[in-house]
């Protein structure tokens, strides 16, 4: 056994996420959490030897720090491998106008756009939940059950984070972590309180919970928007012709409209024709390919910036 | 040199094995197990030495529930951290028995050779 073997739980979980240093914050919290649940059980398991006793076998069980840390490596990279949706790029560059037109083939896009509609619900949801629970915890703090109170808020702080943090990755691909924040050792509620006081991850998790919500406005209105925008110009002609032959009512514009006369460009071009209609289809179909790039980009970077918050503070 | 190279075998015979014989342990078991519980299965049942550490079985456990072949609950538990309990899939049934028969044809395989060794 090495001169550096770890004597207590604290320190095999430092050095574990020392020697996994460099991975991916949510892999590290994965491996650390793993990691925590066997050797709290270890120790519960053999009552009468101390915990330094029992970490002291552990290097022939559960395997020293740098074993454990390779053997999440190894996995880590073949699972990567394995669920990697497509198949590997071509090698040939390709266009700058296929790549723009090529993401209506990436499923990424659509669950990005997807994602984006949706975070005005989430939005909501998450800011109500954190301005109800803030202010409940306020109010109760004077109460006994202020303490349980604040302890369970935090903790569904905790759980709906990692829920987002599954969402996430699966709209966008980005690793997030499969394993809530370990809780730590059994302590009284008076410590864990402090604990999770002095933890920067709490705040930036309710930080992330509360910008949601104008995050989720902007998100919707501009998907809402563009969507609208691009299929209404892309789907011009059917609309002409449902409205000719009365599948859809005659007030439904391809545009807008303004005292009853339909607007669709300079006033010098007249009515809308059929023929006028199709040179709107490439129109709408530039608008919405420019919208899925965008949902693409948008919703990669709000990964980056729920990874961020919700998992690099780590405990 | 001797010893760390017998390792290094061992360690490349194990890369698909692990996920073989926890598919086997959850398919014979009546009730969904946790990380813990598996290795200590595991650790009873190897005499002599264990073949490989406990603690590289939980990344493999996490990737075979990624690929399908296993599902698995968290259920809070009353002495730790909550636990993720394991349960084979279908899937995870019919990968085992094709693996299984992969395994015998090695097995079978490399003993002709080994045992028609002189020795």
């Amino acid at each position: 056994m090495s001169a550096n073997a770890p004597r207590s739980i604290d320190e095999y979980l430092k050095q574990l996420r020392a020697a996994l240093a460099g991975q991916d914050p949510a892999l590290i919290q994965d491996a650390l959490y793993d990691a925590e649940e066997y050797l709290r059980a270890e120790v519960a398991a053999h009552p009468g030897k101390s915990e330094a006793d029992v970490l002291e076998l552990i290097a022939s069980t559960y395997g020293a720090p740098e074993e454990v840390a390779a053997a999440y490596r190894d996995t880590e990279a073949k699972v990567k491998a394995a669920l990697r949706p497509h198949a590997p790029r071509s090698a040939a560059p390709r266009s700058a106008l296929r790549r723009f037109f090529g993401v209506f083939m990436d499923v990424r896009a659509y669950t990005s756009l997807f994602y984006m509609l949706l975070t005005l619900a989430t939005g909501i949801f998450y800011f109500t939940f954190v301005v109800t629970g803030l202010a409940l915890s306020a109010g109760f703090a004077v109460l006994v059950i202020g303490i349980p109170f604040f302890l369970a808020f935090i903790g569904m702080a905790r759980v709906i984070a990692l829920g987002e943090g599954r969402l996430l990755e699966a709209m966008t691909g980005e690793r997030m972590p499969r394993r809530p924040v370990h809780p730590g050792p059994p302590a009284s509620w008076l410590t864990r309180i402090a604990d999770m006081l002095k933890d920067v991850r709490t705040w930036t998790t309710l930080l992330y919970l509360l910008v949601m919500l104008p995050l989720g406005i902007l998100y919707f209105t501009l998907a809402a928007t563009g969507l609208s925008f691009g299929l209404r110009l892309a789907l011009a002609p059917l609309l002409l012709v449902g409205r000719a032959v009365g599948w859809l009512p005659h007030d439904v514009h391809v545009m807008f409209e303004i005292d009853g006369t339909e607007i669709h460009g300079p006033p010098s071009l007249g009515p809308l024709t059929f023929i006028g209609s199709l040179f709107l289809v490439p129109l709408g179909l530039v608008i919405l390919a420019a919208v899925m790039n965008a949902a693409r980009w948008i919703a990669r970077a709000h990964a980056r910036l729920a990874k961020a918050l919700l998992v690099e503070p780590g405990p | 040199m001797d010893d760390s190279q017998t390792r290094k075998f061992q360690k490349d015979l194990n890369a698909g094995l692990v996920a073989l014989v926890l598919l086997a342990v959850l398919e014979h078991s009546s009730e969904d197990l946790y990380g813990y519980e598996i290795a200590k299965r595991l650790q009873r049942a190897s005499e002599g030495g264990a073949l490989f550490k406990e603690g590289t079985i939980y990344p493999v456990l996490r990737a075979l529930a990624a690929a399908g072949l296993l599902t698995s609950r968290v259920v809070p538990s009353y002495a730790g951290p909550p636990r993720r309990y394991y349960r084979i899939t279908e899937e995870g049934r019919a990968m085992l028995r094709q693996w299984s028969g992969v395994w015998r044809q090695t097995r079978d395989f490399v003993d002709r050779f080994i045992e028609g060794m002189p020795a």
